[in-house]
């Protein structure tokens, strides 16, 4: 049998976690859309125009393209467009 | 801060393969008028047409096929349930957009004597045109848009449909990049969203792993339900036949006249028609689970040339990436059969029949709105459905404007709408939006993929309904998140609509896409109907029924039941309740 104790502790943070804040975590994660830095051009916007689920952006520390968002429809959009061949599409981990 | 508005004679939302004809279609007529053309891509690469596409699945070509045929297959392919006047507009003024999109320079498939190559796929009938160098279509309609005038408003998600009493005035949205709210003022709106292609949860666990171009979230259905107007067939799901894992087309349209077609695990064919039919998904889903399972694509008995030619459409066109997925896993096409699976559930009247209700003026339910394209219900429209629809639109939509009056903004619904599509900015560290999104999507597979039964869609409407709730703890961190946690509200509103539609139609029908195991017949006498549903007086989802219309192409009992037999062999096994998802962790 559970003593008194246990249950009142459980029974205090079963209603608590119904209440609480969030919490966050920060970690890098691998994304399927490379981007080759010494071909992109600063200023070029293409790829981040074309991208038909709105995954790409600048990257304000590199000033290039890059995947923002891990939301690739693998269309190769991206890739197509580029006119200095800079990017390369893997199949997303998931699928591949 | 103020929002930008914009004001026009007709607004276009959606900038794909039927917002672009609508939109040109409307400026032709309105040379000096304002259209605008509101996308939340950019339209250079939106939509299901982004890398152009293969072929025109259902072309209705003078020699090869009449309008009263195409309307009888199409009519047999849903079991009688459609509307067949909407059918027979499309039928009939489809040539014209074909002979138009060829002036524009889409390059069709044509034989030696320069007549058009038309295919056989259907189970009756020849509709299928190959576009063999399909990949420039999305340039040519853009660059046709542009050329018309059109004032095209990129990365602008429309949220919600804006009235005036109960005619349709504009449309309201948010900058996926600044976050800026944006409303157009018209005097008409043409919805043209796309399908609802993420309500179903790709096996993969990968949420933007789907068949149709993720923009697609079901924000037509939503949009065009709280305003209002009547839905139709939304039990009618959309289900394909997909490479597995890919989740992308094989695909039988392009590979099936080349001498491709489907095998089971013993290298024998089950299926009559590669045609995507409920009722051909139904024999698949069964030899998908049964002892002669998995299914394959077979194209290893090709002569070299084909398989060439098939590599340099499917790499190329509509899917090119299919070309690394199978490098990936060194496989090719004239060694290794290509692995099939049946794919999670969608709403989409492109290929299936779920869609806002139209009539043959693509006119919904709400004066002022039009919708055309996979949101809107014309049965196994496709591509050219989409097209041939966004012009049937732009012209009703004209007609209207003609007679409507200027409508008024209503200060109060921007700024109702304005607070709800802001307020997760004010929870930045609240539920990240793909997790909300991967909890609901999992539920639509765990209660809703067919066969399906009450007792498990009540329990998955009961989650859908608590996920209402759920939606106001949903953080966005910026403007990019806003328009994802937007379309967790279409994707929720579409999974409820997907439930209540497919709980009240107590039947089964359309093979696997309303295969009921509670309700395992085909029941005419009750059920001839079409399923609609609305938004009632009280906020709440109401369901009815409304009467088949009078045929304009006269069918027989025994033509109706055209498509009920495909399968090959004489022993079909029983089906077995669907294994749900992979049980895959949700993405990061
Ligand atoms: C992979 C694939 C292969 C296919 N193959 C064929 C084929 O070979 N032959 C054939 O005939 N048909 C095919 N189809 C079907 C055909 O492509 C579609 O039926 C047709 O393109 C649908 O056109 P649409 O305008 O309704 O949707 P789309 O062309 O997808 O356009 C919808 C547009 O709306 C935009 N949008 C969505 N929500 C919003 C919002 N809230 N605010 C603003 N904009 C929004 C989207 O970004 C998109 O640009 C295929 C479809 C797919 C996905
Ligand atoms: S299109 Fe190419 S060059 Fe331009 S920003 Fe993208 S990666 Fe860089
Ligand atoms: S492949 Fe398509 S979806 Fe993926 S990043 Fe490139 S443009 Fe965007």
């Amino acid at each position: 049998m559970k003593s008194k104790k246990v249950e009142d502790r459980e029974g205090f943070k079963a209603a608590q976690a119904l209440t609480v804040g969030h919490a966050q975590t920060t970690r890098v994660y691998d994304v399927p859309v490379v981007v080759d830095l010494s071909k992109c051009i600063t200023g070029c916007q293409i790829c981040i125009d074309s991208c038909p689920v709105d995954c790409l952006a600048v990257n304000p520390e590199t000033t290039k393209a890059h995947m923002k968002y891990d939301e690739c429809w693998y269309c190769l959009a991206c890739e197509l467009d580029c006119p200095k061949d800079a990017i390369t599409v893997k199949i997303p981990f998931l699928i591949r | 801060m103020e929002e930008r508005i914009i004001e026009a004679d007709i607004v276009v939302v959606g900038g794909g393969s039927a917002g672009s004809t609508a939109a040109i279609r409307a400026r032709e007529s309105l040379p000096r008028g304002r259209v605008v053309l509101i996308e939340k891509a950019h339209v250079k690469r939106s939509g299901a047409i982004a890398i152009g596409m293969d072929g025109l699945n259902n072309a209705v070509i003078p020699g090869h096929a009449t309008p009263e045929q195409y309307v009888k297959e199409i009519t047999m392919a849903n079991d009688g349930i459609v509307n067949q006047r909407a059918v027979l507009a499309y039928a009939e003024s489809s040539f014209a957009m074909i002979q138009e999109l060829d002036r524009w320079g889409v390059k069709f498939q044509k034989t030696e004597s320069g007549d058009f190559d038309v295919k056989q796929v259907h189970n009756n009938g020849r509709y299928v045109l190959p576009m063999p160098e399909g990949y420039d279509l999305k340039k040519i309609l853009t660059r046709k848009i542009r050329r018309e005038g059109v004032q095209i408003v990129n990365r602008l998600a429309a949220t919600r449909v804006l009235l005036d009493g109960d005619r349709a005035c504009g449309i309201i949205g948010v900058d996926v990049r600044t976050g800026e709210i944006g409303v157009v003022l018209a005097r008409a709106v043409i919805l043209c969203c796309g399908a609802s292609g993420r309500l179903g949860l790709p096996a993969s666990g990968y949420l933007y792993g789907t068949y149709e171009n993720p923009s697609n979230a079901g924000d037509g259905y939503s949009m065009a339900y709280h305003a209002g107007a009547e839905l139709t067939g939304i039990e009618c799901f959309q289900i394909n036949p997909l490479i597995k894992d890919y989740n992308g087309p094989a695909c039988a349209y392009v590979t099936g006249p080349l001498g491709g077609h489907t095998v089971n695990a013993l290298g024998n064919r089950f299926i009559r028609s590669d045609y995507w039919s409920g009722q051909m998904m139904l024999e698949f889903h069964r030899e998908l689970h049964s002892e002669n399972g998995p299914v394959y694509l077979k194209l290893t008995h090709l002569a070299p040339e084909t398989i060439e030619e098939i590599e340099r459409v499917l790499h190329r066109t509509e899917r090119p990436s299919r070309g690394r997925f199978h490098l990936g896993r060194r496989q090719s096409y004239d060694e290794n059969l290509v692995e099939m699976h049946v794919s999670e559930i969608g709403l989409c009247s492109g290929h299936s029949a779920s869609g806002v209700w139209v009539n043959e003026r693509g006119e919904t339910t709400v004066p002022g709105l039009y919708a055309a394209g996979d949101m809107a219900c014309v049965p196994h429209n496709y591509l050219l459905g989409a097209l041939t629809y966004g012009k049937i639109c732009a012209t009703s939509a004209l007609d209207f404007i003609s007679r409507a009056g200027a409508p008024a903004l209503d200060a109060d619904q921007v700024a109702a709408e304005r607070a709800r599509l802001l307020a997760p900015l004010s929870r930045p560290d609240g539920i990240p939006h793909h997790q909300y999104e991967y909890k609901v999507r999992r539920l639509v597979n765990d209660y809703l993929q067919p066969p399906k039964t009450a007792n498990r869609m009540n329990k998955g409407l009961e989650y859908f309904l608590r996920a209402k709730d759920e939606l106001d703890e949903v953080g966005a961190a910026g403007a990019h998140d806003l328009m994802r946690v937007a379309e967790c509200g279409f994707i929720r509103d579409c999974a409820e609509m997907a439930a209540r539609a497919s709980l009240y139609r107590t039947e089964s029908r359309w093979g696997l896409y309303h295969h009921r195991l509670d309700f395992p017949e085909m029941n005419d006498d009750e059920w001839f109907v079409h399923v609609n549903l609305k938004k009632g007086p009280d906020g709440a989802m109401v369901l009815f029924k409304r009467p088949v219309g009078e045929y304009v192409v006269p069918m027989s009992r025994a033509e109706l039941s055209g498509y009920r037999d495909l399968r090959v062999s004489e022993r079909s096994p029983p089906l077995e309740p669907p294994t749900v998802h992979d049980g895959m962790a949700a993405p990061p």
